[in-house]
């Protein structure tokens, strides 16, 4: 039993590093990828689940990053918006958010981003209704949604059009 | 930082039960954490410590066991609405879970965390209750199984004990020609509270174009979702019709403005519960022909 009183030790892989850190448990996961990791794009709107703009993908699932307790994340894999970028060169979806226009404030550009991604991740072809209810726990207040889902669009046919060439 | 004094990740369901036995002061096990951490960071909740139950594996999993389906408390709201083995026998609950929150909360939160918390507007709990679910909660004083309506003692109070914890929800595997769904009204489709919801399990009798069966569950008007008799009644037996349909809806909005009295939203809610049980009824009895009356 990991127990603790006052430090928790914390091991998690975060966008593909393994990371090991001793924390209070007191800290939600986004206390810790912001303030210890220094993760930064990931954002704090409101602090309840209802902006979407501190999302993160944990194994692979959509999740608010303010919602759960850091300890909760021990043993699983996290993916911020920093692990989205290979080499340096953004990610199709980052690429796809900036040439459609999808981005204004910024501010809930990552959460949207890793939404749309656990989205093509299990469905690379969805329909404009798909995509509205993948991002309808991200709330924009800038663009008014109809950029940021031809943004996912071009960045759904742009990755089925990479894996194709792959392929070849 | 959140303000509590100590924090437990047992492995297994024997280790959490002791822990929650023997901890000094005011724990709380700790499942998906979309109500209680927002809670903590408000001040809204206070705790000694936390029994973080999330990774224990007894508490998984959808499976057929007998005539019946059993839920683990800590299945997230996206197993539910994808599981293949609630669809088929229980779409009241695929939706129910389908409706909550967000794609980031359904993620997160669990059928067992939404019994306890104990909302009036609790998504999966009119569904649960439409079903006749039963809970098995565990101590280490051993076991017992209560209806899920019964854990409920009004907003955000269960009879549970300090020590106990839901193990798991069972469903008895419905009769054939049985339909279930569950609608919902909020303010916007994501994200909404429910202001008022409605969970039906209907079973018919094809051969004579009537109802053999019918669970009805209300939420978000009243302290806990609960059953109506009095629209139970009126279906079992009738001959499915459109004008049972409107006496339905009817029937519906004098049980409603019962139980809100003079509250506020008394006016809004017995007509809105109208619209929102003629269009679930309209649904489920769908393929049997409906009559004009």
């Amino acid at each position: 039993m990991n127990t603790s009183l006052n430090t928790f030790r914390l091991e998690m892989k975060v966008n593909g590093q393994l990371v090991s850190l001793d924390i209070p448990p007191t800290l939600r996961l986004i206390d810790v990828l912001r303030d210890e990791l220094r993760l930064t794009g990931t954002k704090e709107g409101c602090g309840e689940g209802e902006c979407g703009a501190c999302s993160v993908l944990l194994d692979g699932k959509l999740v608010n990053s303010c919602l759960i307790l850091a300890p909760q994340a021990h043993g699983k894999e996290v993916i911020t918006i920093e692990g989205l970028a290979a080499q340096g060169e953004l990610h199709i979806l980052q690429k796809s958010f900036a040439e459609a226009g999808a981005i204004q404030c910024g501010f809930c550009t990552p959460g949207m981003i890793l939404a749309a991604k656990a989205l093509l991740d299990s469905n690379p072809c969805p329909t404009r209704e798909e995509i509205a209810l993948a991002i309808s726990g991200n709330l924009c207040r800038c663009t008014g949604y109809v950029k940021i889902i031809e943004a996912i669009e071009l960045a759904a046919r742009r990755l089925r059009e990479e894996k194709v060439q792959e392929a070849c | 930082m959140l303000d509590f004094k100590f924090y437990y990740q047992p492995q297994t369901l024997g280790e959490a039960l002791e822990l929650l036995a023997t901890l000094p002061g005011k724990v709380r096990p700790l499942a998906g954490g979309t109500d209680i951490v927002p809670a903590l960071r408000r001040g809204e909740l206070e705790l000694d410590g936390l029994v973080d139950i999330s990774c224990l594996k007894e508490l998984k999993g959808i499976e057929k066991v007998g005539e019946r389906v059993r839920i683990g408390s800590l299945v997230t709201f996206s197993e539910l609405s994808s599981s293949s083995l609630i669809r088929q026998y229980a779409s009241v609950l695929s939706e129910a879970a389908s409706s909550v929150g967000s794609p980031q909360i359904r993620n997160l939160g669990t059928v067992g965390g939404n019994i306890v918390n104990a909302s009036p507007a609790a998504d999966s709990v009119p569904a649960l209750v439409a079903l006749e679910a039963e809970a098995k909660i565990c101590s280490q004083q051993g076991e017992r199984f209560l209806k899920v309506e019964e854990i409920l003692c009004g907003a955000g109070k269960t009879c549970l004990t300090p020590g106990e914890l839901i193990e798991s929800i069972f469903f008895s595997l419905p009769p054939p020609n049985t339909k279930s769904g569950f609608l919902k009204l909020g303010r916007r489709n994501a994200l909404a509270i429910a202001r008022l919801s409605v969970a039906a399990v209907i079973t018919l009798d094809p051969s004579k174009n009537k109802i053999a069966q019918a669970k009805v569950a209300l939420g978000a008007v009243a302290p806990n979702p609960f059953r109506s008799e009095e629209i139970e009644r009126l279906l079992v037996g009738a001959e499915v019709s459109s004008s049972l349909i409107e006496e339905a809806a009817a029937l519906a909005s004098q049980v409603v403005e019962k139980r809100l009295g003079s509250r506020p939203t008394a006016p809004y809610k017995k007509q809105a519960v109208k619209g929102v049980i003629r269009e679930l009824l309209q649904k489920l009895l769908k393929p049997v022909e409906v009559k004009a009356s």
